[in-house]
């Protein structure tokens, strides 16, 4: 036999061999299958109540016809307090983000000590979300947009810091390492050699979560914190259907509008 | 030039070094290297794959802290005197440009150990800098590529804007670590006659590492040979012979006269795999 030959007929064998890690896998398969029978048992999954609960809602969609154009400059009205709102929160999460970024990154921060601390304190505004936080900040600040802006700030600093911080770990280190050697300082290097292939990932992904929080943030009226929020909960009790889908239908084409042009203005930078 | 550091370096002495060892995970990468290099001197730095040839270049530049020993640049020491390092200059095997940035950009980092900090972070420098940059994009023959973007150019271009970068800190000495390993071979002859005519011109002492036999022996006027970490051998160039290679690559393979031309390394190799052809068809 060819030593090739040889090779295929080792790799057959043990191709075909019943080893430990073969009935690990089927241990992990079943138990996959247990797990998601408990998790459907605990979501309370019943489709018997999806099929009464569709017409409900075909009867809604029913009598929505016509729309309430009538209220439609209050809408938008709110609904531009809800992109503001997600604007301001989202640039100042970035700015934020910045500084904490280099604190959390290994490979380059200046205290090496913070590096962990950096990172739970990013993980907790990360864990928890801007609905969270605006619950907490209507009841400090008071009802209104400027609580929706904290709660989005916060939670979006976390994540905002963790994302920038994961590409500067993963950033080729060779050019900061240049310009170190020419004698500049340490944040003199990450401004000059860093800060040039980071800014149009950042513009981007600041960009990106603009977007995002517009859509996550109509909620946040739900609970006080300004934007449309506020006057699609109104509808919903007053069971007001012209006027709820009135607002959903304003929310959607807004929305649609925007990832649109957030959607250029990202692959114009990248 | 072993002992306490404190004898007196020899006259025109740039760079000394000397006991420098450095181990990772107790692993020694180098152990008890010592050198001399006076000024306009291009030395050689040959040796294996992990000899700690980077190892030994990144020590001196202070990119990595020794263990032990120490090196003096101008009889000051480099790990002390912090402020020394804008006069030594790095060449990477990589070039580590910053690619978003313009050639001239690139090069005026080099001026960021002159310049105050702020000037950094706007990346606006006085007009004496600017020109000094544009001299040194000259010199390298680059000057109508300046407004490029670092990462349009050829690798060759773009190794010759990191020696403009290192030319325009005024360096006292450059540490090349594999300058041209990245490099076609007619890009590589330029990149090293340019560094030969920098430290002759500028009076700058070079230490760059090689793994091409034949670019040391035709541009470097001492060799310095590095095996498992140590210093092995350190000849002028032409004292390195048959026998220097077989000591320091541990097989023979250069033949003395025409090693400056052919491709020594080629003339050692033997086939390692097999000959055999592929059947026509597989039984």
């Amino acid at each position: 036999m060819s030593p090739a030959e040889q090779a295929l007929v080792e790799i057959e064998r043990r191709e075909r061999a019943v080893t430990p890690e073969r009935l690990g896998l089927w241990a992990i398969a079943l138990g996959a299958v247990a797990f998601y029978l408990v998790a459907g048992h605990l979501a309370g999954i019943d489709l018997g109540k999806l099929a009464t609960g569709i017409p409900k809602l075909g009867r809604w969609l029913a009598q929505a016809w016509p729309p309430r154009l009538a209220e439609l400059p209050l809408f938008l009205e709110r609904t531009a307090e809800t992109v503001a709102m997600a604007a301001i929160g989202t640039t100042v999460a970035t700015l934020l983000a910045l500084p904490m970024a280099v604190l959390a990154s290994r490979n380059i921060t200046p205290v090496p000590a913070l590096y962990h601390p950096a990172r739970w304190f990013l993980n907790v505004l990360r864990g928890i979300d801007s609905f969270v936080f605006a619950l907490l900040f209507v009841a400090a600040v008071g009802l209104g947009p400027f609580a929706g802006v904290l709660g989005i700030a916060l939670h979006t600093w976390g994540s905002a810091a963790k994302f920038f911080a994961d590409s500067i770990e993963s950033a080729n280190l060779g050019p900061f390492e240049a310009v170190r050697t020419t004698g500049a300082g340490r944040l003199t290097a990450i401004a000059y050699a860093l800060l040039p292939d980071l800014l149009p990932v950042m513009a981007s992904t600041t960009l990106f979560w603009w977007e995002f929080n517009v859509r996550a943030s109509t909620v946040l009226g739900v609970v006080g914190a300004g934007g449309i929020g506020l006057e699609l909960k109104n509808s919903m009790d007053l069971l007001d259907f012209p006027r709820l889908f009135t607002i959903i239908a304003v929310i959607l084409v807004v929305v649609t509008a925007l990832d649109q042009l957030s959607g250029w203005l990202r692959r114009r930078l990248v | 030039m072993r002992g306490d550091g404190t004898d007196a370096p020899p006259p025109g002495a740039r760079l000394v070094v000397d006991g420098l060892t450095k181990s990772f995970n107790g692993r020694l990468a180098i152990e008890d290297v010592g050198f001399t290099i006076s000024e306009r001197e291009l030395v050689a730095v040959l040796g294996p794959s992990g000899a700690g040839k980077t190892t030994l270049i990144r020590c001196i530049a202070g990119l990595l802290s020794p263990d032990r020993g120490w090196a003096r640049l101008d009889a000051q020491d480099i790990a002390a005197a912090s402020h020394r390092r804008s006069r030594i200059a790095v060449v990477f095997q990589q070039f580590n440009l910053i690619g978003r940035l313009t050639a001239l950009q690139n090069v005026l980092a080099g001026r960021l150990g002159h310049a105050p900090a702020w000037r950094g972070w706007l990346r606006r420098f006085e007009r004496a800098d600017r020109l000094l940059a544009l001299e040194c994009l000259d010199r390298v023959g680059l000057v109508e590529l300046a407004t490029e973007r670092a990462d349009r150019l050829s690798g060759g271009q773009q190794q010759r804007v990191a020696i403009a970068r290192a030319l325009a800190q005024r360096p006292r000495l450059i540490l090349a670590d594999e300058p041209v390993a990245s490099l076609d071979p007619a890009a590589a002859e330029d990149v090293m006659a340019l560094l030969r005519s920098i430290g002759r011109a500028d009076g700058v002492a070079i230490v760059c590492s090689l793994h091409q036999v034949h670019f040391a022996r035709a541009y470097a006027d001492r060799i310095i040979g590095l095996s498992q970490g140590r210093v092995v051998l350190a000849a002028p160039v032409d004292q390195f012979d048959a026998a220097a290679y077989a000591t320091l690559y541990g097989r023979c393979g250069i033949a003395p006269d025409d090693a400056g031309r052919a491709h020594a390394d080629g003339a050692a190799l033997r086939p390692s795999f097999r000959t055999r052809s592929i059947p026509e068809e597989i039984p």
